[in-house]
């Protein structure tokens, strides 16, 4: 499932993405909201913000912004806040899925290249930014429902925060799973450090947060915090070798592999099985494994063809000039005289020869040849 | 009783002398005393490859040639095989003098023959082997004349096949009992059995052994005997097969 193949909406089909989008959005943002974070009780954990932000960057700027436009105002309906009472966090939710929209409208297409990543991370802190901020502004000047700057700290920040964190996990997830990121070196060292910073910020945040919140009163709650920091810290160290341990391995095991390879052709073996499944990885390892076994059947073929070529190789001999050549010596006085006197001289020593035999052993093979 | 071998090749580079040497040894590890003759006074070179210092020849053929010697003297010992197998070596003069007297005044089949007759008698030598001198001139002439079997060494190379074709026909005009092919320095790349079909077809002449082009041998060329050096090599094999066959 290539992205590439997957063709852009258009008309019905746009609709029937749209709706069924907004409803499966609409129907989590109202059944997840018993996800609460433990620092701030009015704010639910919610995944599926990247629901619009992932539509918005793989299908454009309107299937995004009418996703989260829609999803939030049935997820409202659901909940029982009516459609139109919190218009600004519908506009909102739309953003969410207009900003990434717009990236790919204006050709964000594939992310292979630690470049294209962070612009898409980029865009990730400012959809964040901007949809929340629009929000607020809005309540501010219109509904005028919350108290500022109190709220600042109470709900802004971390459902703010929450969404940022969420949008860093899932999305990139998201992407892979649909081939928008594809897995290249860099990419994959990519991923695989932004995964482990944002864990670290999770997991050492959650559990000062925890401990702060479930031993109020205690005197020994800072210093609780700073002990479960350091645990979450060596934690995090260890979890952190381990993947790059994995890492390194998913680096060198192909470079061996590829090395192997090398070895063979060397030694004129071209089927290479080694490569099996090395050539069917997207990344620069998969690139190099094709183009090797592609030169390997290409110096098959060329040897293949050297060979034929040598096959059809003809001895041509200038028949009339050797007869030149060879009366110009055989029709010499000197040749005459030579061949005159080899023959004499094989004549006695076929004599002496003979003699020799009569005096020694039974005749032999030996004679009959000379 | 004993063959006189000559080893020719039209052309020089053809690995004539290496194989002549070679080929002694590996007679000579097959129990026989073995005498290489150089006659190619023209350019010497074969006591290279048996790393005979020219500072220790103290007769040469030429010198018998003259009459300053007997054959016997000129004979050197550069190979042992345990007690029975020998390899003599018969070298020419390496002085510059020597070697333009030798190309001005020749010398005279006569006494070459006796040479021979008397080094195997007087060494009792089973194999005489004669490394000639590239081309057609008397005195290679004056060796082919001589030999019971003339072994053409060749490459596979258009001026070759031109210059063996002539050797061949020129040998059959003076008589040789037995005359053979040598393909030498062959790329792997050739196919064996149809090179030796071709070869024997377009020269009516028995080709007996296809040697590869080998980077072992090039590197070893005149610096060693190969046979000594890769007693397990295909190539030594080879060799080992081809002083089965010249013996008939």
């Amino acid at each position: 499932m290539s992205l590439s193949k997957i063709r852009l909406p258009k008309g019905m089909r746009a609709l029937v993405l749209i709706i069924s989008a907004a409803l499966v959005y609409g129907f989590l943002n109202a059944y997840s909201n018993r996800l609460l974070l433990p620092s701030a009780p009015f704010i639910a954990l919610r995944p599926q913000v990247v629901l619009p932000f992932f539509l918005g960057l793989v299908f454009g700027p309107w299937v995004g912004f009418l996703t989260g436009f829609l999803g939030n105002m049935i997820g409202d309906a659901l909940c029982g806040y009516g459609c139109w009472t919190f218009w600004n966090w519908h506009i909102a939710n739309g953003i969410y899925g207009l900003l990434p929209g717009l990236a790919c409208y204006f050709g964000l297409k594939e992310i292979r290249t630690l470049r294209r990543f962070v612009i898409m991370e980029t865009i990730v802190v400012a959809t964040n930014l901007v949809a929340i901020g629009v929000a607020v502004l809005a309540d501010l000047f219109w509904l005028k429902t919350m108290q500022f700057p109190e709220s600042l700290n109470s709900w802004i920040l971390p459902a703010l925060i929450t969404n940022i964190v969420l949008s860093f996990v899932l999305v990139p997830l998201l992407l892979v799973f649909v081939k928008f990121i594809v897995i290249t070196v860099e990419t994959r060292i990519t991923l695989v450090l932004s995964w482990l910073i944002v864990s670290i910020v999770v997991i050492s945040a959650t559990a000062v947060t925890w401990t702060v919140w479930n031993d109020l009163t205690s005197q020994a709650a800072s210093v609780q915090a700073f002990y479960s920091a350091g645990i979450v810290t060596v934690l995090v160290v260890i979890i952190g070798f381990l993947i790059s341990v994995f890492l390194a391995h998913r680096i060198t095991d192909p470079l061996a592999n590829l090395g192997q390879a090398a070895r063979q052709i060397e030694q004129g073996e071209y089927q290479l099985p080694v490569l099996d499944t090395l050539d069917k990885r997207s990344d620069e390892f998969g690139q190099l494994a094709t183009v090797m076994r592609s030169m390997a059947s290409q110096i098959e073929a060329r040897e293949t063809r050297l060979k034929n070529q040598v096959a059809e190789l003809k001895i041509e001999i200038d028949r009339t000039k050797q007869d030149e050549d060879v009366r110009e010596i055989v029709e010499s006085d000197y040749f005459k005289a030579l061949r005159q006197k080899a023959r004499g001289f094989r004549t006695t020593s076929r004599i002496d020869k003979e003699e020799e035999i009569k005096d020694a052993t039974p005749k032999d093979d030996e004679s009959s040849s000379i | 009783m004993s063959k006189i071998i000559s080893i020719h090749s039209f052309r020089g580079g053809t690995g004539k002398s290496n194989t002549t040497a070679n080929l002694a040894v590996s007679l000579a590890q097959m129990g026989l005393r073995v005498c290489v003759v150089d006659t190619d006074i023209q350019s010497p070179g074969i006591h290279v490859m048996f790393q005979l210092n020219p500072k220790d020849i103290k007769f040469s053929l030429n010198d018998f040639l003259w009459g300053k010697c007997e054959i016997e003297q000129t004979a050197h010992e550069v190979f042992t095989e345990d007690s029975k197998g020998r390899v003599f070596l018969i070298p020419s003069s390496m002085r510059t003098g020597d070697i333009a007297r030798v190309l001005k005044f020749g010398y005279d089949i006569q006494l070459l023959r006796e040479g021979f007759m008397n080094i195997i008698s007087k060494l009792t030598i089973d194999v005489l082997l004669i490394d000639t001198h590239p081309g057609l001139n008397e005195e290679t002439l004056m060796s082919i004349a001589l030999s019971d079997v003339l072994l053409i060494i060749l490459r596979p190379d258009a001026q070759d096949y031109q210059g063996t074709a002539v050797t061949v026909e020129v040998a059959r005009q003076i008589e040789v009992p037995q005359m053979y092919l040598l393909m030498n320095k062959v790329p792997d790349l050739f196919d064996k059995t149809e090179t030796i079909e071709k070869a024997q077809e377009a020269f009516t002449c028995p080709v007996i052994a296809i040697l590869p082009h080998s980077d072992e041998m090039m590197m070893l060329a005149s610096n060693g005997i190969f046979v000594r050096q890769y007693p397990d090599h295909p190539i030594t094999r080879e060799i080992g097969m081809v002083a089965q066959k010249i013996l008939g």
